[in-house]
């Protein structure tokens, strides 16, 4: 027996090799999905086996004697111990958003393997490394925030910029995902249709689970869906009608100051009204999509159209510019390493875990699927024809505004497409352009419509991309209010050292005031990035990943100095060869952001390029002109304080570790102490 | 069978447990009370509160 399942593992191992080389060889005719499929999940596999086995029993010596948080200060509302699976499909859910789908979307720009191969190699030997050793640390620590340990093992200074980081980010991160819902849904009756719709039966939601059944989530969120569909269903003839098409046609900007209000709103609106029942519904549509997906991608098998590099390795990608080194890397954060699981490391779920060795599955096993979702992204933008996939995701400042000269530009690089072509495709799909629809929903709805309506006939392809437009809106908008909420109590907690009454979260001007002010922050991106002739998503992508990625070297930095204080310099390299990979690239993109003498790429070389614009007389609206000279400057110093940030949290551990190793400072771990676990089998 | 059984019921779980289903009845086995309506309100005031001050995944 012991042989038997000794050869399966060799031949699983030999397997994911011979995958990821087909794939990192096969040149010419097109590759089929499955061998993707197959490299990824026989990779995760073997590195679940191996891997993090023995990061769990060599490196962090988990040790199921041990009474966990869950049991030790069970209080049966955060602290209760839970079923690992209960606790896997919580944590699943916590972390799979948007990142995972639209990164390697975009990303796709340089061909499907560079992206494939960062998002396998990165979620084994990173990402789920990084979640695994963080919500290992918060268990042992009575599940403590990242911000708290990092104060605790590193000292004040990473605290402070740890919280200060998660504040920028969360503000980079909100603005983007709403623009990508601006540019999914602009000019488009149908999907405005859809998202209006959600916003009364959220409310109808939340009436029916207050008033009329109280606490029957789970028939509510059944109902929600029903009414969902229904709306989907009735955005089509919304659409068609000459009537009710043009009130639901809207501009990005009026959209984008739309999307501002309800942030507003939803932020300083009872939670029980719009946020919850939404909440629930965006949780059960997303991993129902997810699994239909998988499941659709295993039946159908579709051939990939992406060649697996494009001429953009070299930097000149109509989608954001940059070389493949590091802008990939920077560009699919979540789905192979994402600095914001390291927050949910180290909140809810440890203190569900029941047994020290759950964290296995929950942490590291989350990671594997959520990348495995990456991959799936990267499928169903790979099926797209290349041709179709540059005329959706390439703005207009690019490619020409115009369709035929946008196929034009674009036929010359070499992936051929019609004006009429995409005229028929946008036909098809209730659009009435498909051109420079950037941010990376659209396309990824396409190439998700293209893969069900092999399940379903062609004829309901318009329907299937309004599903998959109405599911990445609908979860990202959760993420929006969610978000905007979280950053307001971030800002009044540091606000409060001030002015205590700001701090006050019961307090309605301080309420009004902080949600305005975080609101105006990442509206004020939004807009920006609206009004940027390059599509926003240029610019602020690249910010997002920078420092998600950031925040990943903050994680791994609080990670490896715990596995220094435990073992001394012995295992430090399992953090460590993450951390100095996501370093160099981080920076390395980075600087190239700020410094880089390409205007496509460099903020500050952008703001000259437009300046000498504007001096010699050139610019068509001089005051747009300045603004948009604003703007680059402010996402370079946005860019350089991220960077200062990061580089002063990496001294102040370089500092910590050489003290530990040189034996001048004190290895004390803030661990709490042994407790002999009395949970009993039968209560999990 | 059975094991396609507790694989469906543990799925089941799953799902109650995402929508606080599961922590509503740990929470009224807390406190010994009977499910209503006020009870309901009572307990998803307190756990969005906490919920919605935690930060959201990208």
């Amino acid at each position: 027996m012991k042989v038997l399942r000794r050869l399966f593992w060799v031949a699983m191992a030999v397997l994911a090799a011979y995958c990821l080389g087909g794939i990192a060889l096969h040149r010419g005719e097109h590759i089929n999905s499955t061998w993707l499929v197959v490299a990824a999940a026989c990779t995760y596999a073997t590195g679940y086996r191996f891997y993090a086995r023995f990061i769990a029993a060599r490196v962090m010596a988990l040790n199921d004697q041990r009474a966990t948080p869950a049991e030790r200060l069970r209080d049966g509302h955060d602290f209760e111990p839970t079923n690992k699976w209960i606790v896997f499909g919580q944590h699943f859910a916590a972390i799979a958003g948007p990142g995972p789908l639209v990164g390697p979307v975009l990303a796709a720009q340089f061909g499907y393997l560079p992206g494939t191969l960062w998002i396998i190699i990165g979620a084994t030997l990173g990402g789920a490394v990084q979640d695994f050793v963080i919500l290992f640390a918060s268990m042992r620590r009575d599940g403590k925030s990242l911000g708290q340990m990092a104060r605790e093992e590193i000292g004040r200074v990473g605290g402070i910029i740890a919280l200060l980081t998660v504040l920028v980010i969360m503000i980079i991160l909100l603005a983007v995902v709403a623009l990508v819902v601006v540019n999914a849904l602009r000019d488009s009756p149908w999907g405005t249709f859809t998202i209006a719709a959600t916003m009364p039966i959220a409310l109808l939601m939340g009436i029916y689970l207050r008033y009329w059944r109280p606490g029957k989530v789970m028939e509510c969120s059944g109902l929600g869906f029903l009414l969902v569909m229904a709306s989907i269903a009735g955005g089509r003839a919304v659409a068609q009608s000459p009537a009710l098409a043009p009130l639901f046609t809207w501009s990005a900007i009026t959209l984008a100051g739309a999307i501002i209000t309800y942030g507003f709103l939803a932020s300083a609106l009872p939670v029980w009204i719009l946020l919850a029942p939404r909440g629930y519904l965006s949780t059960f549509v997303k991993l129902g999509v997810v699994l239909l997906l998988g499941v659709a991608i295993l039946f159908v098998r579709p051939d990939l159209q992406l060649p697996a590099f494009t001429r953009f390795v070299d930097g000149t990608g109509p989608i954001f510019a940059g070389k493949v080194f590091p802008f990939c890397f920077i560009t699919i954060a979540c789905g192979a390493v994402s600095g914001f699981h390291s927050l949910i490391s180290s909140g809810t779920t440890p203190k569900m875990i029941a047994r020290e060795w759950h964290a296995l599955p929950v942490g590291y096993g989350s990671m594997v699927l959520e990348s495995f979702v990456a991959v799936m992204a990267m499928i169903a933008a790979g099926v797209l024809q290349p041709g179709v996939y540059f005329a959706v995701n390439s703005p207009a400042g690019v490619v020409g505004a115009t369709p035929a000269a946008a196929a034009a530009t674009i036929s010359s690089w070499g992936f051929p497409v019609t004006a009429a072509d995409m005229s028929a495709l946008a036909h098809n799909v209730g659009e009435q352009t498909l051109f420079s629809r950037t941010g990376g929903a659209p396309s990824l709805a396409l190439g998700m419509a293209h893969i069900f309506s092999h399940l379903g006939g062609s004829a309901v392809v318009g329907f299937w991309y309004h599903f998959a437009i109405m599911f990445e809106a609908l979860f990202i908008l959760t993420i929006l209010d969610a978000g905007t909420r979280v950053g307001r109590f971030m800002l009044q907690d540091l606000a409060g050292h001030a002015f205590p009454k700001l701090g006050r979260t019961a307090w309605k001007p301080g309420i009004i005031l902080t949600s305005a002010a975080v609101v105006g922050a990442w509206g004020y991106f939004l807009v920006q990035g609206v009004r940027d002739p390059l599509g926003g998503i240029n610019s602020l992508w690249p910010l997002f990943g920078i420092s998600n990625q950031l925040l990943a070297a903050i994680a791994l930095c609080v990670a490896t100095t715990i596995l220094l204080k435990m073992h001394g310099a012995k295992f430090m390299w399992v953090t460590c060869v993450p951390l100095v990979w996501l370093v160099t690239a981080t920076f390395a993109a980075a600087w190239q952001k700020i410094f880089s003498p390409a205007p496509a790429i460099g903020f500050l070389a952008q703001a000259e390029r437009l300046e000498a614009a504007l001096a010699a007389g050139h610019a068509a609206d001089p005051s747009a002109t300045r603004a948009l000279i604003f703007n680059a400057r402010l996402d370079a110093a946005v860019c350089a304080v991220l960077l200062l940030l990061v580089a002063a949290i990496l001294l102040d551990s370089l500092r910590v570790w050489f003290g530990v190793l040189r034996g001048t400072r004190e290895a004390r771990i803030a661990e709490a102490p042994f407790v002999l676990s009395a949970l009993r089998a039968e209560e999990l | 069978m059975t094991k396609l059984r507790k694989i469906g019921a543990l799925v089941w779980e799953i799902l109650r447990e995402l929508s606080d289903e599961r922590a509503y009845r740990r929470h009224l086995e807390r406190h010994g009370r009977a499910p209503s309506r006020e009870e309901w309100r009572r307990f998803s005031d307190e756990r969005l509160r906490a919920r919605n001050a935690r930060p959201k995944c990208c």
